[in-house]
C-alpha cells in the first residue's frame, strides 16, 4: 500500500534547481534508501518532503495531497525527519530535546511515557537526560535526534545520512533500532545515504540519485546484481 | 549606611528600569539573532499611549495593560510587516529598519503629542505622570535609619515578579519550549513541527510589552514623559544586556540591576568626578569593559565569536 | 523597446565621453554656485557638504568592517570643537586645526572600536552609539568647562578675517565673494569642496590600493586573513580610525562656517550620527559616489520638508493626510519612512537601484581580456 508518492518533485535554492523533477515511493512497512554523491540533491529531496524549502510537484502522503503544506501540518500528518548533521537543540537538555520533538502532541502523560520509553533504548541518553545536548558525542547526539524524530508518532520516517561523522559500530546499533522499529511497529522509512555498505542490508527498494535525477531503482539485490550499477555506486 | 542603601536602592530601582528593557532586546536577539534598535522608541510611544489614556480619565493600572497590548500588537506587526520581508535579505537591512524605525517612532511621538514635556499644565489634565507605587516625598520607608522610597521597593519587587513569571514561562511551558527551541536551532524547530514564524512575531510582541511596561514605571519614576526620554535608557539596558549576556534572559535582569547599582554609587560616591552628565559614561565604561574582559557577558553562551 | 538600448564599451570613447560631460557639469556647477549663487544656496551646499564628506567616512568603514557606526556625530564634535578650542585659545588658523583635529578623532576611534571590532556582532553599533551620548554629555562635564565652554559653548570660533580682509579677483572674477564682508560664504564653500574632494581621494585611494582590495577580498574570510597575516582586528580599528579622522574634517568645516560651537547644535547630538547613516543609505551604502547622491537628496528633502512645515499648503496632495497635522517638522518621518522603504525596494540605496535598472538599459562590455591594464569598475563590494 502505498504511504508515499512524490511524482516530479522539483526543488531548489532560488535560482538553481536542485531536484528536477523526481518520482518517488515509499509503501507501508517499507525501508526505502536513496543512495548518492555529495550534491546529489539528497537533502533537497528530505528538505523538500519536509516542507522547509518551496516545492514543485505532486506529493502525497495517505493519499493526501502535502504539496502545499507547512512545515507543522507535515508533522501533524506523520512525516517526521532526522536531520544531517543530527541537528539538536545544542543549549536544550536532552530531555527537552525530546520534549520539543512531541511538540504537535497535546497528551503530556503519553509524552512522559515516551520519553521514559526511549531512555530504555538508549540507556545513554537516559544517564544524559538534563545535559545540554551540544555536548554530547556525535553519537548520543544522533540518538537524541532518532528519538525526538520518533517522539511525534510518525508513520514515516525521513533519516538523513545517520551515519555522517558517526563511527561503524554506533551506525549498525542505530541501523539496529530503525530496523527494530521497521519490524515491531511497522514504521515505514525513508533513508538517504552516501555509504551503501551499512544501508543496503536494511533496504527493501533502492533508488539512486545523481544530479537531481533518479538514474537507477529496484530492489537492492536488483540494483547489486547489475555489475556496473554495483561498481560504481555501491563500491564493491 | 544609610546613604549606602538609600543608594543601593535607587540603583535597584533605576536597574529594574534597565533590566526591563534589556530582557525585551535579549527576548528578541536570543530568538531572532536581531539587535531590535528600536526599543526603547517602541517603549516610549506605548508610554505616551498610556499618557493619553490617562488625559482620558483611564486609571494606572487599565491604562498600563491597554499600553502593554499596543505595545504587544506594535512588536508583532514589526515582525511580521518589516522585519521578516527584510530579513530574508540581510541582518544588515534588518538593522537599518529598526534604525528606522527607531526614528520614525520618535518622530511620531513628537507628531502626535509635540516635543514639550508632558504633562504640561498649558495642555493637560493630569498633574504628573501617575506612577504605579505611592512616590510623593513623603512617601518612604525607614530601613536602618535610611530613607528608602516606597516606589523604588515597589518597583523593584514588580520586576523580580515578572522575572520569576518569565522563568516559568521559559522553563514550564510549551510556549517557552518553542522559543527556546528556535532560539537555539530554527531549521530543526520548523522540522519538529513548531510554528517559527509565530513564535518569533510573538517574541518581538512579548518584548515589546516588556518594553511598554519600563518606560511607564520610568515615566512614573520621573514625573514626566518627552521625546529623548529613552535614548539614554536604551543604551543602558543594551549596557545591560551586553554584561549579561545577550542571549541570557536572567543576565539580562542581573545586568540591569547592577548597573543601575553601580551607576548611582559612582554617581553618589564620587559626585565631584561623575555628577548628573556623565552617568551615561558609565555604561560607556560598562560596555567597553564587558568587551575586552568577557565579551559573551555574565551569564551569555560563548556564541560569541572572535574576529 | 528592445534591451539593452545601448551597448557601451568600457574604456571606450563613448564611455569617456561620458565621463567627461559629467566632470564638465559638475565643474560648472561648482564655478557658478559660489560666484552668482545666492546665499542660502551656498548654504544648502555647505550642509551637503558635511554630508558628504561624513557620510562617505561611514561608507568607508562599512566597507571594510561590514560593521556600522552610530556615533560619528562624536568626531563631528572632536572635528568642531577641535578647531573652535585652537582657535580661540592659541589662534591658530583654522586649516592647522584640521590635521590635529584629525589626529585627535583618528586616535580616539582606534581606542574605542578596537575592543569591539575584535567581536563578531552589534558590538561597535553599540559602542558608538553610546559614545555619540557620551560626547555631548562630557562637553558639558564640570571638569571640562574650562576648555569647551560647557553647554554655553564657544563663540568667535572660525575664521578672523582681521589682517586677511581684502578680495582675490583673478581676471575680475572673485572665486571667494567679498571676504570683508561678514561670513565670507563663497570662501567656506571652497573649503567645503576641499574637503569633500580629499575625503573622496582618500577613500578611493584606500579602496583601490593593492592593500586596500585584498582587505575587501578577506573581509568575512577568516583563514584566508590568517593566512595573509592580517590582523584582522587591528586592521578594522585602523580603518575605523581613518573613517573617524575624516568625519572630524567636516566638522572642522561646522565650526568654520558658523563661527561658533555648542554642544547640542548641528551633528554633535547622536541625532546627528543617525543622520550621517541615513544619508549614506539612502545615497547608496557601498559605492563610492553613493554618500554624495544621498548628501544631495537628503538637504533637498529637507528643504522641502521644513517648508511644508512652515506652511502646510504648499505639502503635495498625497502627504497632508498623513504629516500636515503633525506638531514637529515633518522630515526626520519622512527619512524613517525612506529609510525603512528603501531597504524593501532598494537596499543598496538609489546608486544601487541606479545601477540595477541601468544595468538593463544600457550593457558595458569590458575591455577584451590582455587590452585592460586596470579595472574600470568605481564599485566597493558591498556589506551584506
Amino acid at each position: 500500500m502505498s504511504l508515499f508518492r512524490a511524482a516530479g518533485l522539483t526543488a531548489g535554492y532560488g535560482p538553481v534547481t536542485v531536484l528536477q523533477g523526481i518520482d518517488l515511493e515509499v509503501n507501508e512497512g517499507e525501508i526505502v534508501v536513496m543512495l548518492g554523491a555529495n550534491g546529489a540533491g539528497k537533502t533537497t529531496t528530505m528538505r523538500a518532503i519536509s516542507g522547509v524549502i518551496p516545492r514543485q510537484g505532486t506529493i502525497e502522503f495517505q493519499g493526501n495531497s502535502i504539496a502545499k503544506s507547512a512545515p507543522d501540518q507535515i508533522v501533524r500528518a506523520g512525516i517526521a525527519q532526522v536531520p544531517q548533521g543530527r541537528g539538536t537543540f545544542p543549549e536544550l537538555s536532552v530531555e527537552d530535546n525530546l520534549r520539543a520533538g512531541a511538540f504537535v502532541r497535546r497528551d503530556s502523560a503519553g509524552v512522559a511515557a515516551d520519553i521514559h520509553k526511549w531512555f530504555g533504548v538508549f540507556p545513554r541518553l537516559g544517564e544524559r537526560r538534563d545535559q545540554r545536548a551540544g555536548s554530547l558525542s556525535g553519537g548520543e547526539q544522533q540518538m537524541v535526534a532518532i528519538a525526538r524524530a520518533l517522539m511525534s508518532h510518525p508513520k514515516l520516517l525521513l533519516c538523513d545520512e545517520p551515519s555522517l561523522g558517526l563511527a561503524p559500530l554506533i551506525t549498525q546499533e542505530l541501523f539496529e533500532v530503525i530496523g527494530n522499529l521497521n519490524k515491531e511497529d511497522g514504521l515505514s522509512v525513508l533513508l538517504v545515504e552516501q555509504n551503501a555498505n551499512l544501508a543496503m542490508h536494511l533496504a527493501s527498494r533502492v533508488y539512486l540519485l545523481e544530479t537531481g535525477t533518479i538514474v537507477a531503482q529496484g530492489s537492492a539485490e536488483e540494483l547489486s546484481a547489475d555489475d556496473s550499477i554495483r561498481k560504481a555506486y555501491l563500491g564493491f | 549606611m544609610d546613604l549606602f542603601l538609600q543608594r543601593l536602592f535607587d540603583g535597584l530601582s533605576d536597574g529594574s528600569v534597565y533590566a526591563l528593557l534589556a530582557l525585551g532586546i535579549v527576548i528578541i536577539y536570543r530568538g531572532t539573532g536581531h539587535l531590535n534598535f528600536a526599543q526603547g522608541e517602541m517603549a516610549l510611544f506605548c508610554t505616551y499611549v498610556v499618557y493619553q489614556l490617562g488625559e482620558w480619565g483611564i486609571p494606572l493600572v487599565p491604562a498600563l495593560l491597554l499600553g502593554m497590548l499596543v505595545g504587544f500588537a506594535l512588536g508583532v506587526t514589526t515582525e511580521v510587516a518589516l522585519v521578516r520581508p527584510v530579513a530574508k535579505k540581510s541582518t544588515f537591512a534588518v538593522f537599518i529598519v529598526t534604525i528606522g524605525l527607531f526614528q520614525g517612532l520618535n518622530w511620531l511621538d513628537g507628531a502626535i503629542w509635540g516635543d514639550q514635556v508632558l504633562p504640561n499644565s498649558a495642555v493637560s489634565k493630569q498633574q504628573q505622570f501617575p506612577s504605579l507605587f505611592p512616590n510623593k516625598a513623603t512617601d518612604f520607608w525607614n530601613i536602618f535609619g535610611a530613607g528608602v522610597r516606597i516606589e523604588s521597593v515597589g518597583i523593584f519587587a514588580m520586576v523580580m515578579v515578572l522575572t520569576g513569571l518569565l522563568f516559568l514561562l521559559f522553563n514550564k511551558t510549551k510556549v517557552g519550549l518553542a522559543m527556546n527551541s528556535v532560539a537555539s536551532n530554527p531549521e530543526s524547530a520548523r522540522l519538529v513541527g513548531i510554528p517559527t514564524n509565530r513564535v518569533l512575531s510573538f517574541s518581538w510582541g512579548l518584548a515589546a510589552a516588556i518594553g511598554a511596561l519600563g518606560g511607564v514605571v520610568f515615566a512614573g519614576q520621573n514625573h514626566t514623559v518627552n521625546m529623548s526620554m529613552m535614548f539614554g535608557v536604551f543604551i543602558y539596558a543594551s549596557a545591560a544586556a551586553t554584561l549579561g549576556g545577550f542571549d541570557s534572559p536572567g543576565g539580562a535582569v542581573l545586568g540591569g540591576l547592577i548597573l543601575g547599582v553601580i551607576q548611582n554609587m559612582v554617581a553618589g560616591y564620587a559626585d565631584v568626578w561623575v555628577g548628573q552628565q556623565m552617568k551615561i559614561g558609565v555604561a560607556f565604561v560598562v560596555i567597553v569593559g564587558v568587551l575586552l574582559v568577557k565579551p559573551s557577558g555574565l551569564f551569555g553562551t560563548s556564541k560569541v565569536e572572535r574576529v | 523597446m528592445k534591451l539593452p538600448l545601448a551597448t557601451i564599451k568600457s574604456g571606450g570613447a563613448a564611455s569617456w565621453a561620458i565621463r567627461i560631460a559629467v566632470a564638465a557639469a559638475v565643474f560648472a556647477v561648482l564655478l557658478w554656485v559660489p560666484t552668482r549663487g545666492s546665499d542660502p544656496t551656498i548654504g544648502y551646499c555647505l550642509d551637503a557638504f558635511v554630508l558628504m564628506g561624513a557620510a562617505m567616512s561611514l561608507n568607508l568603514l562599512l566597507g571594510f568592517t561590514g560593521q556600522i557606526s552610530i556615533g560619528h556625530s562624536a568626531f563631528y564634535g572632536i572635528g568642531a570643537y577641535t578647531t573652535a578650542i585652537f582657535v580661540t585659545r592659541w589662534h591658530w588658523s583654522p586649516f592647522q586645526t584640521m590635521p590635529m583635529a584629525f589626529l585627535i578623532a583618528f586616535v580616539v576611534g582606534v581606542l574605542v572600536s578596537l575592543p569591539a571590532l575584535r567581536i563578531k556582532g552589534v558590538y561597535l553599533a553599540l559602542v558608538t552609539l553610546a559614545l555619540g551620548l557620551v560626547f555631548p554629555q562630557f562637553i558639558k562635564w564640570p571638569k571640562v568647562e574650562w576648555l569647551t565652554g560647557g553647554a554655553k559653548g564657544i563663540d568667535k570660533a572660525g575664521f578672523n578675517f582681521g589682517r586677511h580682509n581684502r578680495t582675490y579677483s583673478i581676471f575680475g572674477w572673485k572665486p571667494f565673494g567679498d571676504m570683508r564682508a561678514n561670513g565670507a560664504l563663497p570662501f567656506y564653500f571652497w573649503i567645503g569642496v576641499g574637503i569633500v574632494v580629499i575625503t573622496y581621494l582618500v577613500c578611493r585611494g584606500v579602496v583601490k590600493s593593492r592593500v586596500g582590495r585584498s582587505l575587501i577580498a578577506i573581509r568575512d574570510n577568516e583563514t584566508a586573513a590568517a593566512v595573509m597575516g592580517v590582523n584582522r582586528a587591528v586592521t578594522k580599528g585602523i580603518v575605523f580610525g581613518l573613517s573617524a579622522g575624516l568625519c572630524s574634517l567636516v566638522g572642522c568645516l561646522g565650526t568654520i562656517r558658523t563661527n561658533n560651537v555648542t554642544p547640542d547644535s548641528g551633528y554633535i547630538t547622536v541625532l546627528g550620527g543617525i543622520t550621517f547613516l541615513i544619508v549614506m543609505v539612502i545615497g547608496g551604502a557601498g559605492s563610492l559616489w553613493g554618500p554624495n547622491i544621498g548628501a544631495v537628496l537628503y538637504i533637498f528633502i529637507s528643504v522641502q520638508a521644513s517648508n511644508w512645515s512652515n506652511d502646510s499648503s504648499t505639502m503635495p496632495f498625497f502627504l497632508r493626510p498623513f504629516l500636515s497635522w503633525s506638531k514637529v517638522p515633518v522630515g526626520d518621518g519622512i527619512f524613517a519612512i525612506l529609510l525603512i522603504a528603501l531597504m524593501f525596494v532598494a537596499p543598496f540605496g538609489l546608486v544601487g537601484l541606479w545601477r540595477r535598472l541601468s544595468a538593463k538599459a544600457v550593457a558595458v562590455v569590458p575591455r577584451p581580456f590582455g587590452t585592460a591594464s586596470v579595472t574600470t569598475s568605481s564599485a566597493t563590494p558591498v556589506a551584506d
